[in-house]
């Protein structure tokens, strides 16, 4: 029997048929909601094969390795509760994570309240930027909620929404975007201004089409800015919600989208690095996420024309929603995420 | 029997169609031709607004316009309701739901809102970031069938456990059927804290409510 | 979690040249392989080589682009080598433009 785990963590035991059919259920979700094109027989027996293999640590043939960029990197370290300053966390990340790109954060790890603190952020980035030699984001998150009641000044869609009243929803949330969009461009100019060498949108559209407007309109303002900015979208899941519904990008519908989809956009709104995000279902088996979440990284990457990184963390891309992801899915995530869904980086 | 099937038709494309007009209409319609109002709510609004439900799931239609659906038929059923002989109870139960102290997100609950109060059932919202005690005194007051918890981090989550626990210690559990969602949500965390269900999304939710209310 | 990864699928930052391949990605929006030829044919050695802790240790010393050991000798880090690699790879490097322009006599 294969153990194996559950999307909560949990083990369980399976047979090798039993984790080669929930693979290829996953990758049946996948197909069937982004209509797109499966795995190939070859591809599903190789995601068996990693499954099933007794180690507890799974790692790419020499080779097959990819980037790492890792969003929120500051916080990584001061949510254990570890006193230390972000350059200092930023050196090890370089020298001791062997960490391909570093990220800074701010605790209040979304663009509003990073609005008031920019010059303090600034001094974080240029002392960082002297003291590393890897290539420096500066991250946060849209996070569009923070602009409605009761944390912000336009009215709350969710609470419009189930009386009624659609019109002033998605009315709240135009003007929502409007904020964002302007706090998202401040935040970003300020860290270029000082040494960053890119930012990262982190879990983009998480509250649905109208924070993923946002932050397309963000990207294409400092874009025009900044040519040689680098620029990351990484999203919050594999579906655009239609909170809003009616709203557009480049003619696109924004709702409904999916990632092979979202990263066209991405490009067009002129990001460098796409982060094609794929929620983990916390009720299925790790071989049914696993199946699934590469089979949407695997069309995003063939749709793509920029880079794409697929967040392969806490409760996304195959990885169980626990506090303390297990080495062995997370080493087996990242092992089929490169050399299945060929992504060029994570 | 062609022209019930055809009005049922009709109502079941007026409630995909989010057409409140039409669906309210179309409510008269039936009224005054004498077809059974129950078989009218059954057979077109409930199976009319289960395929939004299953559009809504499958990403075809958004959240605006399964509010729009919910709002059709509730018109049209207020409607239909109102005639039924002796004044049928037009709710299906008493559901209150919030999202757990400390969390703000809201968005999946207004989602099991809506399809809470299109399926029929009176809803009693306490919004985000709701303290313990409060949803158990609200409860009270709203004479709630069931209890509805949204938690969407692994670090709020135990405010879920925590409102199990005050059920049991005031004496109350026996009186809420209890259930729990949101992302980092199981059947496992469901089963380990003693809430009555689980639902892995706003179309379970549902279904599950209306178990737990039937008691099957 | 960053240590599994980097075990699992990650080039190795500064401990090879994932930093380098990384800024083509970031800077020239390369997918991977075209970033790792890149950086390669720069570096004068085989796209192997560029995840080879050993070979790579051995280039950076020589190119003097930084290790992970600073050591007390004479090599170069943090903003020195990235003055240093933004002229190997023929790139502009944000921090490093800032820091010309700042230390340019006026």
């Amino acid at each position: 029997m294969i153990v194996t785990r559950m999307g909560d963590g949990s083990f369980i035991k399976m047979s090798e048929e039993e984790v080669k059919a929930d693979i290829e259920a996953g990758v049946e979700d996948a197909v069937k909601r982004g209509k797109i094109e499966p795995l190939t027989a070859a591809e599903i027996d190789y995601l068996v094969d990693i499954c099933c293999r007794p180690q507890k640590f799974v790692s790419v043939q020499q080779g097959n390795e990819l980037i790492l960029t890792y969003d929120s990197g500051t916080l990584k370290i001061t949510r254990l509760g570890i006193p230390i300053g972000m350059p200092q966390i930023m050196q090890i990340y370089e020298r001791a994570f062997a960490a391909d790109t570093l990220e800074l954060a701010y605790v209040h790890y979304s663009f509003k309240p990073i609005k008031m603190i920019v010059p303090e952020e600034q001094y974080a980035v240029a002392e960082t930027s002297l003291v590393t030699t890897a290539p420096l984001f500066y991250g946060a998150m849209p996070n569009l909620p923070l602009y409605t009641q009761p944390d912000g000044p336009c009215p709350n869609a969710a609470e419009l929404l189930p009386a009624g009243k659609i019109a002033e929803a998605r009315a709240a949330q135009e003007e929502a975007v409007e904020y964002a969009v302007k706090d998202m461009v401040f935040v970003g100019s300020g860290v270029y201004e000082a040494g960053a060498d890119g930012i990262d949108f982190d879990t983009t559209a998480a509250a649905g089409d109208a924070e993923f407007q946002a932050t397309l309109l963000a990207c294409e303002q400092l874009r025009a800015k900044y040519p040689d900015m680098a620029i990351e979208i990484g999203m919050a899941g594999e579906f655009v919600l239609g909170f809003h519904g009616q709203l557009e990008y480049d003619g696109v519908r924004l709702a409904g989208l999916y990632p092979h989809q979202q990263v066209k956009l991405a490009e067009k709104a002129g990001a460098s690095i796409f982060g094609a995000v794929v929620n983990t279902n916390s009720s299925r088996t790790f071989p049914w996420n696993l199946g699934r979440a590469v089979t949407f990284c695997k069309a995003c990457v063939e749709a793509a024309k920029i880079p794409v990184h697929a967040n392969v963390g806490m409760g996304v891309g195959a990885v169980p929603l626990v506090m303390t992801p297990p080495i062995d899915c997370v080493s087996r995530a990242s092992t089929a995420m490169a050399e299945v869904g060929k992504l060029d980086g994570l | 029997m062609t022209e019930t099937n055809d009005l049922l038709k009709k109502v079941i494309e007026s409630v995909i169609g989010g057409d409140e007009a039409a669906a309210e209409a179309l409510a008269r319609q039936a009224l005054e031709q004498k077809m059974d109002p129950l078989q009218v709510i059954n057979e077109g609004y409930v199976v009319g607004i289960k395929q939004v439900g299953d559009l809504f799931e499958c990403g075809e239609l958004f959240l605006p316009e399964l509010i729009q659906a919910a709002e059709a038929v509730k018109k049209a059923t207020e409607l239909l309701n109102s005639a039924i002989t002796g004044g049928a109870e037009s709710s299906k139960g008493k559901v209150l739901i919030a999202t757990v102290e400390g969390d703000i997100h809201d968005i999946g609950k207004a989602i099991v809102v809506s399809l809470l109060v299109a399926n029929g059932f009176n809803v009693l919202d306490l919004g985000r970031d709701v303290p313990t005690l409060d949803i158990i005194a609200k409860a009270e007051e709203f004479k709630a069938d069931v209890i509805g918890t949204s938690a969407l981090l692994t670090t709020t989550m135990v405010k879920q456990k925590e409102l199990e626990e005050t059920l049991v210690k005031e004496g109350l559990k026996s009186k809420y059927k209890t259930i729990v969602g949101g992302a980092p949500v199981t059947v496992r965390w469901a089963e380990k804290i003693g809430a009555d269900a689980y639902a892995e999304n706003a179309g379970e939710g549902v279904n599950k409510i209306i178990k737990l209310i039937s008691g099957s | 979690m960053a240590l599994t990864h980097m075990h699992a699928s990650g080039m190795g930052g500064i401990r090879t040249a994932g930093d380098l391949v990384a800024r083509m990605q970031m800077s020239k929006k390369m997918r991977l392989n075209e970033a790792k030829a890149y950086v390669a044919g720069k570096l004068k050695i085989s796209v192997a080589d560029l995840s080879d802790e050993v070979i790579m240790n051995e280039v950076r010393q020589d190119l003097d682009i930084a290790t992970v050991y600073g050591g007390m000798g004479e090599q170069s880090r943090g903003i020195e080598a990235k003055f240093r690699i933004a002229k190997l790879l023929d790139l502009e490097i944000n921090s490093v433009s800032r820091f010309l322009r700042k230390t340019e006599w006026r």
